[in-house]
């Protein structure tokens, strides 16, 4: 069996009275697209925050190949690998589609105070390198042709696919996804799940929440159904639709 | 005056007011960093250059060592600046520079307090004329403008620049990308307050003379309104400011003393500061220049392939 990943041990995440996630486990191994769901508000999003370390639990671990990621800031949680696409997309509005790709990239050398002043040389070839992996991404998204727009000219859509595509460009090991495919037309949102397969097969592995669950289901190999902050019910998706706690979770007990 | 004695002093003070403007460019047009302290730097950089310059220290040390002070002065700023809203922080710097600037006032063993200290020129020439004098002011500063112009370019012109533009975007965004924001911004307070330094240094040594009167919170404003004039994240934008501001400034007190007006026209020049930055504010928000892209090979790159139909360089 494949190496652990990433483990959540009971993790809680409490605002005042409310308990957005509440004492949810979960074993994420290395490769293939997993998969969350549940109804609006049962603490999907929350969850993604704490493992990013833009909220820290309450109580519980958080463990990233066996290291405890709790109260690390989130560019340290980036340096281990891994790297998030927004549910609402937080793009560098007044930066063109370009810069916004290049911003994420991993292991730059002229992002540093002195290097860019001193080794420009060194780091304007990798800008090159790394604006052909950007154009190859925006490619597929279809996004090239508004290289050059700011983000903020984007359409909703636009937006999305963008806040996919930057966080490809950081070459995650662990890629969190919160509804990639909302607000997209149906047929690239199949096709950015073909890639997103394809990259997996690659060692990449993804955490994905997803409201489309057609598409999610014929993708993912696990899926962990979230409700009212505690994971309900996890298996493959075969299975997990003979679940009574799966429908339980959206239409509520009989 | 001569004037032509008044031209070469009006740009003098372009040029070291071209520093500031520079560096809060980069603190706020870059950046994001609202940094309403300016003048606490400026300060700083000024007593550092009396003070150790009346220790015996040649002017170069006294310039070098007072930027960096403030650049202390500038990353002890920057911890605070962490943690609170962009407003709190406003509130923070503008009231601690008030602090510094009364601390001078009153302890007159420092330099002299309320009455200030004379300052010798950085450069003496006995015997020389007032113009020779001021044209090595002139040469003096704008090495300097120029040392701190090429920092800026080549700075946001670079993947950092790409990141303190992210910053001001997006921080959290910045962070959960791998930038370590608190690091970023320390960086930039620390350049932007070193250069603040150097142009207090500049400035006294060019007017001989130090008191705290000269640190007014109006200098701080004065700064903000040259660089949104200009145009924040342009650094061409930052000098064009500084310019029409000491033009501005200057025609202004020429013309209060030909007109007579029911008021006091010793306040003119603010009140037409204000009007000045109202204008800008409703009718040319983003400032007389638009922000520059950041300018690295990934944009020809693209253009090498041929990749874009829309192309919105400048
Ligand atoms: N910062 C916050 N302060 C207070 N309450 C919050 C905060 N963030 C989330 N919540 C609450 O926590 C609960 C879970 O929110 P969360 O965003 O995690 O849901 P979700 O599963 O992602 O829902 P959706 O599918 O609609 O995106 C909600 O009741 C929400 O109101
Ligand atoms: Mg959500």
């Amino acid at each position: 069996m494949a190496e652990t990943l990433l483990r959540v041990e009971n993790v809680c995440k409490h605002f005042g009275g409310i308990y957005a996630v509440d004492g949810v486990n979960m074993n994420i191994r290395e490769g293939g697209i997993w998969g969350l769901v549940g109804p609006n508000g049962s603490g999907k999003s929350t969850l993604f925050n704490t493992i990013l370390g833009l909220q820290h639990p309450n109580s519980g671990g958080i463990y990233f190949k066996g290291q405890r990621t709790n109260n690390m800031a989130p560019h340290q949680i980036y340096d281990l690998g891994v790297v998030n696409g927004f549910q609402i997309p937080r793009l560098f509005p007044s930066l063109t589609v370009l810069d916004n790709m290049l911003v994420a990239a991993r292991g730059q050398q002229g992002d540093g105070f002195f290097n860019s002043l001193f080794l420009r040389e060194k780091w304007q070839k990798q800008e090159e390198l790394l604006t052909d992996e950007a154009l190859d991404i925006l490619e597929l998204i279809e996004l090239r042709k508004h290289i050059f727009s700011t983000a903020g000219e984007l359409s909703g859509g636009q937006r999305k696919l963008l806040e996919i595509a930057r966080a490809l460009m950081a070459h995650p090991t662990l890629l969190l996804l919160d509804e990639p495919a909302a607000g997209i037309n149906p047929v690239l949102g199949k096709k950015v799940f073909q890639k997103l397969q394809d990259l997996s097969c690659s060692g990449m592995t993804f955490f994905i929440v997803e409201h489309r669950l057609e598409i999610l289901f014929e993708f993912a190999s696990w899926i962990y159904v979230m409700d009212k902050g505690k994971t309900v019910a996890e298996g493959n998706p075969e299975d997990i639709v003979k679940e009574a706690a799966f429908y339980q979770a959206y239409l509520g007990k009989e | 005056m001569d004037p032509s004695m008044y031209l070469l002093d009006l740009v003098v003070f372009i040029g070291i007011f071209g520093i500031m403007s520079l560096s809060l460019n980069l603190e706020f047009g870059f950046t994001g960093l609202a940094n309403f302290g300016k003048v606490v730097f400026f300060l700083i950089g000024a007593y550092s250059y009396a003070l150790l310059s009346q220790a015996g220290f040649p002017f170069y040390l006294c310039l070098i060592i007072g930027a960096l002070i403030a650049a202390v002065f500038g990353f002890l700023i920057s911890l605070p600046a962490l943690r609170l809203r962009t407003d709190y922080l406003a509130i923070v710097i503008l009231t601690s520079g008030e602090i510094i600037r009364l601390i001078v006032k009153t302890e007159d063993w420092i330099a002299g307090g309320d009455w200030g200290t004379s300052v010798a020129p950085a450069i003496a020439l006995p015997g020389a004329s007032a113009h020779a004098g001021i044209l090595v002011n002139i040469g003096l500063v704008y090495v300097c403008l120029f040392i701190c112009f090429t920092i800026s370019r080549l700075l946001t012109n670079s993947p950092y620049g790409r990141v303190m533009r992210a910053i001001r975007e997006d921080e959290v965004a910045a962070e959960a990308l791998g930038k370590d924001r608190a690091k970023y911004k320390a960086q930039i307070l620390m350049l932007g307050s070193a250069m603040a330094g150097l142009a207090g240094g500049l400035y006294v040594q060019y007017l001989h003379y130090v008191l705290p009167g000269m640190f007014l919170p109006i200098v701080t404003f004065t700064v903000w309104i040259m660089v949104l004039l200009g145009g924040p994240a342009n650094c061409w934008g930052a000098l064009l400011g500084a310019a029409l501001v000491e033009v501005f400034d200057r025609g202004a007190n020429l013309a209060k003393d030909l007109l007579t007006l029911p008021t006091d026209a010793s306040n003119l020049q603010y009140i037409l500061f204000g009007v000045l930055i109202l204008l800008v504010l409703l009718y040319r928000p983003q400032g007389l220049l638009k922000e520059s892209a950041v300018k690295t090979r990934a944009t020809e790159r693209v253009r090498s392939l041929g990749g874009a139909v829309r192309n919105k360089e400048d």
